[in-house]
Order: C-alpha cells, then structure tokens, then sequence
C-alpha cells in the first residue's frame, strides 16, 4: 500500500516536473525566437571608418564648401579654411543639426555653418553658436580630413551591404543658402505651402 | 437536396443564431448622431484598408521609386487620384472622428467605472491612428514628408533611455537611409493595421461585454422602450453614415485633391518644415520647451490621459460634486484647438 502511495507520489512528481520543462523549453524557444526577432528589427552594426578619397584639394577654393553622403548615409559637409596644403585648412563635419537632423550648410559670407529649421548658427570648427543647438552647447560631430599627394581623404563610416549609397559630391546648385537668403528658394517655399495648405 | 439545406449541413448556423448575436438591444440614444461617432472611425478604417490595398498595387517602397510610384498614381493610373485622395481625406477624417468620439466619451464620463479598460483600449487606438496617419505621410517621399520623418525619429531619441531604440528602429540606422522607407511602409501597411484590427475587436468585445452607456434626456416621451434593435436599426443608422462619409470622401477627393510636393532631398532641408495638421499641437510644443522638458511633458500628458479613469475616480472619491475633469477636458480641448490653430497660422 506504502509502496503504491510513493509509487503515485513519485508519477505525479514526474508528471510535475515534465510539465514544468515542457513549459520552460516551450518559453526557451520562443522567447529565443523573439530576441533573435527584435535583434532582426535593428540594423547590423557598421563597419569601422576607414580613408575615403574625395577630391583634388586645389578644386575646393577657399571659404567654400562641399556637401556629400558617405557610403553609409552620413551627410558630411567639407569647407576649406585655409589656403594651405595641410589637413587642417579643411574642415569636415557632419551636416546633420544634432537639435532635430535638420541639413546644416556652411554659408561662406558669413563664415558660419547654419540650420535652417529652428536657425541653428555654428561657428566655423562645428561649435554651436546660437539657437536650439548654442542653447544646449551642441556642436557638430567632426570627420578626421588627411591630405596625400595634394588629395583629401575623410575617414568615413563604409556601407554595411544594404545602403548601396555611393560616396557622391553634392552639385553646388543643390546647395541649400538658409532662410530669407535666397529669394527663389523663399518662392520655391511659398509654393510649397501653398501646395501644403491646398 | 436544396441549396439551403446543403450549406446547412456543412455551416451548422441558423439565421436564428446570427440574429440573436447581431440584435444587441441598443440604448435609445443612439438615435442621436453625436452618439454614432464610434462607428465613423470604424468605417473610415474600412475605407483606408481598401484604398491602401489598391495604393500598395502600384506603389514602390524605396527611395529611387517612391516618388515616382506615388506621382504614377496620381497622375496616370486610371482613377489613381481618386483613390490617393479617398485615401489621404479618409485619414483626415478618421483622425478627426477618433478625436471627437474620444472627446464625446470623455465629456459623458463614459469612461468610468467598469468601462475603464476600454478607455485604456480607446487611447492605445488613438495613438495607434496617429502613427499610422504618421508613417502614411512618411511614404510619399516629398521634401516635407521626408523631413518630417527625420524630425520626428530626432524627437524620438531624446526620449530618456529608450529614445536612441526607438529612433534607430524607426530608421534602421543612425539617419534616414535606403532601409528605411520600407521600414516605414511595413509600420503603415501591415503592422500599425494588424494592432489596430486587434484593438478594434478588443474594443468591441468589451463594449458587447458590458453593454454601451445608457444616457436619458430631458426631452424623451415617458412610455416609450429604452432600446431598440440593432439589426436592422441601428445598422440602417451606420449604413446611411457610411454613405454620408463615401459622399463626403468623394467632394473632398475632387475638389481637393492629393496633389504632389517637390521630391525629398536629403541634402536640402526646406525651411518651413510641416507635419500632418494632426500633430501640429505636438510640433507647436516642441518649440514651446526645450526638446527634453516637451517630449517628457507630452508622454506625461499622454500617460495622464491614458490613466484618467482611476484619475478622476480617486478625485470624485475625495470631492464628490466636483467637476474636475469637465474642467480639465476643457482645458485639454482649447489646448488642442488654440496649438493647431496657432502652429498652422505662423511659418515658424
């Protein structure tokens, strides 16, 4: 009879105990499932940075600038400082305003990089100056420049397989000026409004 | 053997059945139309599920073809405008109805005891509508769509600890990039609708669970039965809306069309940047603070929001007569009126 009740006892601890690892592998493989699903969801990490060729340093005058998209979708400002051959006569900064990811763009009259969403002025090396960005002591984050047999580099992020981005030079035309510089751009904008509110 | 009899033997439903699971007896105040507001919204969804379906023939989620896909629908594919515009008004309008329908049941106090699960559901829809209006827009690939995206995954990152998640998420990357217009148009197509459905039936259950609010008016004749029956009734009700709404959605749609703005380009941010109107009231806050005290400030509203029947409950438990949230929804609804009004008069 004894035997029999600890016979019982032992089956429904057996029972107990395979139910419990039914549950714990059913939670496992899931729960395996739905990290490796949300680990999916992000993007793989980027390669490291490495020299990128970008163009003849004589072809960028001084007090001028040239916007262009990294393999990897970083949009990188390059203005030229200085008359020299040296590296550090160029600057290059992301032209990415670290307030809301506006497009900043360096205005060469006035010696500024300048965010014309919420009017974010930088000074020349990425320091936020004035507005949101000056306010919050923001600055723009900066890409190491190497110049070589008269060619600048910038050290950029490569693309990670997906963004078949090339490294392009942005046409000056496209250049953005900023807010109330340049009236067909405001006449652009007032149609776009329009458009906007139609 | 009949037809009748065929069908029977293999769909054991009699018409019995269905009509004792469709003939909810409905309170009499659903004669009103301001009480019919639940079912715009639903309806609307409807119209934005079939239109969508139309718009995914055609449209391309990448960078390269977006904005051309959208111009093909708009300007050659036979009736493309029209389905483009239905489509862009039947979210305006839907907003619009989740809005009022969510003011009408918060000004009733319909959201009381047991019914606050369902406000609960009923925000989670709110919010739930709002993105998807938001990646909707997102998808035309349009300067003010593109930039409106980049500012919004920027104001998300500022959000304490999961802020930087959240925006590579929304992106799938550090900026916006070749993935991330797909990224944008499986949110809006697929997954934002599927929680949405999920949501809708929750709602109703819960509603076919508890019964709706009964609400008596002084103006009701004594003798006459408190509800009335669903079907056909009140589905008559909900099918002359719906023909309202379809004849509304077409003058919108011919009178004013979705029309197409200049191309995103990634390097030439405009400098009046818009998003849709129903997030001016979040747009105009944002330049009220500074980004950190107005993303924090608004998720605290929200949150608020969110939890308003214990809220008010733990307040007319401490002040019985008091007329507390009449006052705050007051306050909530000119808040909500004078920041759209306001973001949508001034340029910056």
């Amino acid at each position: 009879m004894a035997s029999s009740e600890a016979s019982g006892r032992r089956r429904s601890l057996l029972a107990g105990g395979l139910l419990l690892a039914m549950w714990a592998a059913l939670v496992a493989s899931y729960g395996t499932f739905a990290s490796y699903a949300v680990r999916f969801l992000f993007p793989a990490r980027r390669r490291d940075p490495s020299w990128t060729y970008v163009l003849d340093a004589k072809s960028l005058p001084v007090g001028q600038a040239l916007q262009y998209i990294t393999p990897d979708g970083a949009k990188i400002t390059l203005a030229r400082q200085g008359s020299g051959q040296a590296a550090e006569d160029f600057v290059a900064l992301s032209s990415v305003c670290p307030h809301l990811g506006c497009q900043v763009s360096w205005e060469g009259q006035n010696n500024r990089f300048f965010c014309p969403c919420h009017n974010g002025v930088f000074a020349p090396d990425g320091t936020g100056v004035s507005g949101p960005p000056g306010d919050a002591g923001q600055s723009l984050p900066k890409y190491s420049v190497k110049i070589q047999n008269g060619l600048v580099y910038l050290d950029v992020p490569q693309a990670d397989g997906l963004a078949q981005v090339e490294l392009r030079q942005i046409d000056e035309s496209e250049r953005i000026v900023g807010p109330g510089h340049d009236p067909c751009l405001m006449a652009d904008l007032d149609r776009d409004q329009d458009r906007r509110f139609s | 053997m009949s037809v009748a009899e065929w069908f029977s033997e293999r769909l054991p439903v009699r018409g019995s059945d269905l009509r004792e699971l469709t003939n909810e007896p409905v309170p009499n105040h659903l004669r009103r139309w301001w009480y019919a507001l639940g079912g715009t919204p639903a309806y609307l969804f409807v119209v934005q599920i079939v239109t969508g379906i139309l718009l995914a023939f055609y449209y391309q989620p990448s960078a390269e073809t977006a904005y051309e896909s959208v111009r093909y629908i708009t300007e050659q594919a036979h009736f493309g405008w029209y389905v483009r515009s239905v489509h862009k008004w039947g979210a305006t309008l839907m907003v619009a109805a989740v809005i009022l329908h969510q003011m009408r049941v918060y000004f009733t106090g319909a959201y009381r005891k047991p019914r606050e699960i369902n406000w609960m559901v009923g925000m989670c829809m709110l919010v739930c509508t709002l993105l998807i209006g938001f990646t909707g827009y997102a998808l035309v690939y349009e300067q003010l769509s593109y930039w409106g995206a980049t500012v919004a995954a920027n104001i998300a990152d500022t959000v304490p600890i999961a802020g930087p998640w959240i925006k590579q998420f929304l992106l799938a990357g550090d900026t916006y990039n070749a993935r991330t217009l797909s990224r944008f148009f499986v949110l809006h197509a697929a997954v934002m609708p599927a929680l949405m459905i999920l949501l809708i039936i929750i709602h109703i259950a819960i509603i076919r669970l508890q019964g709706v609010t009964e609400f008596h008016f002084e103006d009701e004749k004594s003798g006459e039965p408190d509800h009335f029956n669903f079907f056909p009734d009140h589905l008559m009700t909900e099918i002359i809306m719906g023909l309202i709404l379809m004849v509304l959605l077409s003058v919108l749609a011919t009178v004013l069309p979705a029309t197409m703005g200049p191309v995103a380009d990634p390097l030439n941010t405009p400098e009046v940047i818009k998003p849709e109107w129903f997030l001016y009231v979040t747009f105009r806050w944002l330049k009220l603070f500074s980004i950190t005290t107005a993303v924090l400030s608004m998720g605290f509203i929200v949150f608020t929001f969110f939890l308003w029947p214990f809220i008010d409950a733990w307040v007319r438990r401490r002040w019985p007569k008091s007329e507390f949230s009449v006052y705050v929804g007051i306050l909530g609804v000119l808040a909500i009126i004078g920041l759209t009004v306001w973001e949508g008069a001034v340029a910056h």
